[in-house]
């Protein structure tokens, strides 16, 4: 694959993989390769604090950008009770981009679909942890190859979901209508992945896009 | 190969569906279904392993003339598909479903993207209709959202087995759905 320019007209080396900063990145970039949806590491930063002077004194980078769901994905293997920190900034970037669409995938979550793969020994390795990739899977993630994708033609709306029972633990029912869902159009072309990016504090302007939120929604800070 | 030791009743920490609830539930599916697709051509397609219990629960609920198919995909993490890397169809539909009214039958959607790999897929085969119906959904792990047409239930984010449902190929013929308790896969 070869170099593509971003929105702000700098160039991303896509012959590189991205060097994910957990291994749960990783992990979830390979179960989206398998299943065909294309993905973008970390392509745009979300300014969410300015001070007075319109500095930006805080950003937010989600991990992931699904270009064909128009979905932002965050990962977390952190412990539940220490993601409050992110739980906050998400809130701020909702507030700031409401019409940005994203998902936390918190480590539970996680932990979860690796059982639902069979991966238990991930599991371990994930749990309560910052989730650091380990070298063997740093190495794997760079040896994966770059594999065109194949298209497939788009959806159908397929009318209403019906109503169904909601089960809670203990296996309490009670009916919740159903919900309807936009479905977005499939991937046409090839996996796309950017250049790494550490942090959103270190982004720079090579591999990352800078979005503004809308006039009169920033939040000054330091007056 | 089956290991003959497991208990799989005593592995089970909480029934989350009774199979009286899962029976009743999976009539009530059928009757809209039939009623639905009343004068229609519907082909129901069931997603191995799976949704064959619940497959062969509802398909004979439903009241009207039907068609069904099989397929089966690979799953992330298989053993199967770890030469490829990518998703591959292990058994492909029998019949042609050109013009068919289709109804995907699965047993679980929690990502997605098994799910939505399948209708672009099936898409691509031009059926009149296609459609999903699922005996549980579990939103909270959503990535790709898709509509789904009939959800039998919608359950929390737990690991779930029984019924079509498995844990290492094992519990499938549990006659209700449980939540598996953490030291059978921890251990």
């Amino acid at each position: 694959m070869s170099d593509g320019p971003l929105d702000d007209g700098s160039l991303v080396d896509y012959s590189r993989p991205p060097s994910f900063a957990h291994a749960s990145e990783a992990e979830l970039a390979r179960i989206l390769d398998f299943y065909e949806v294309r993905w973008d590491y970390e392509p745009h930063v979300f300014p969410i604090l300015w001070n007075i002077d319109g500095v930006v004194l805080e950003s937010f980078a989600p991990d992931f950008y699904l270009p064909d769901l128009d979905l932002y994905v965050e990962l977390t293997t952190l412990k539940q009770s220490l993601v409050r920190k992110k739980n906050r900034k998400l809130r701020r970037l909702r507030e700031l981009y409401p019409d940005i669409r994203i998902k936390l995938f918190y480590g539970r979550d996680f932990r979860q679909l690796m059982l639902k793969y069979g991966k238990v020994a991930l599991i371990d390795e994930l749990s309560g942890t910052p989730g650091q990739a380990t070298g063997a899977l740093r190495e794997e993630a760079a040896l994966r190859d770059e594999a065109p994708v194949q298209g497939a033609s788009t959806l159908d709306d397929t009318g209403a979901a019906r109503a169904a029972p909601v089960v809670t633990r203990g296996a309490e029912l009670s009916a919740a209508a159903g919900e309807r869902l936009d479905v977005p159009p499939p991937p046409r072309d090839t996996v796309r992945r950017r250049a790494a990016i550490a942090h959103p504090s270190t982004l720079g302007s090579r591999t990352a896009t800078r979005r503004e939120p809308p006039a009169g929604r920033r939040t000054i800070k330091g007056r | 190969m089956v290991r003959a030791d497991v208990d799989l009743v005593a592995d089970i920490g909480e029934v989350l569906l009774e199979e009286d609830a899962i029976q009743a539930r999976v009539a009530e599916l059928a009757a809209q279904i039939s009623a639905d697709y009343s004068g229609r051509q519907l082909t129901l397609v069931s997603v191995l392993k799976g949704s064959l219990p619940f497959m062969a629960d509802l398909m004979r609920h439903i009241t009207i003339p039907l068609r069904i198919d099989l397929m089966e995909v690979s799953s992330y993490g298989g053993t199967a598909t770890e030469s490829s890397g990518l998703v591959r169809i292990l058994k492909d539909l029998s019949s042609s479903i050109d013009g068919s009214d289709v109804l995907l039958v699965e047993d679980i959607i929690d990502t997605g993207l098994t799910l939505n790999y399948l209708l672009r897929y099936l898409r691509g085969k031009n059926p009149a209709s296609l459609r999903v119906c699922t005996l549980l959904d579990k939103p909270a792990r959503r990535l790709v959202e898709i509509p789904v047409d009939y959800i039998g239930f919608t359950i929390p984010d737990q690991f779930v087995v029984g019924y079509g449902l498995d844990y290492g190929e094992l519990y499938r013929n549990l006659r209700f759905v449980g939540v598996l308790r953490p030291e059978v896969y921890s251990s």
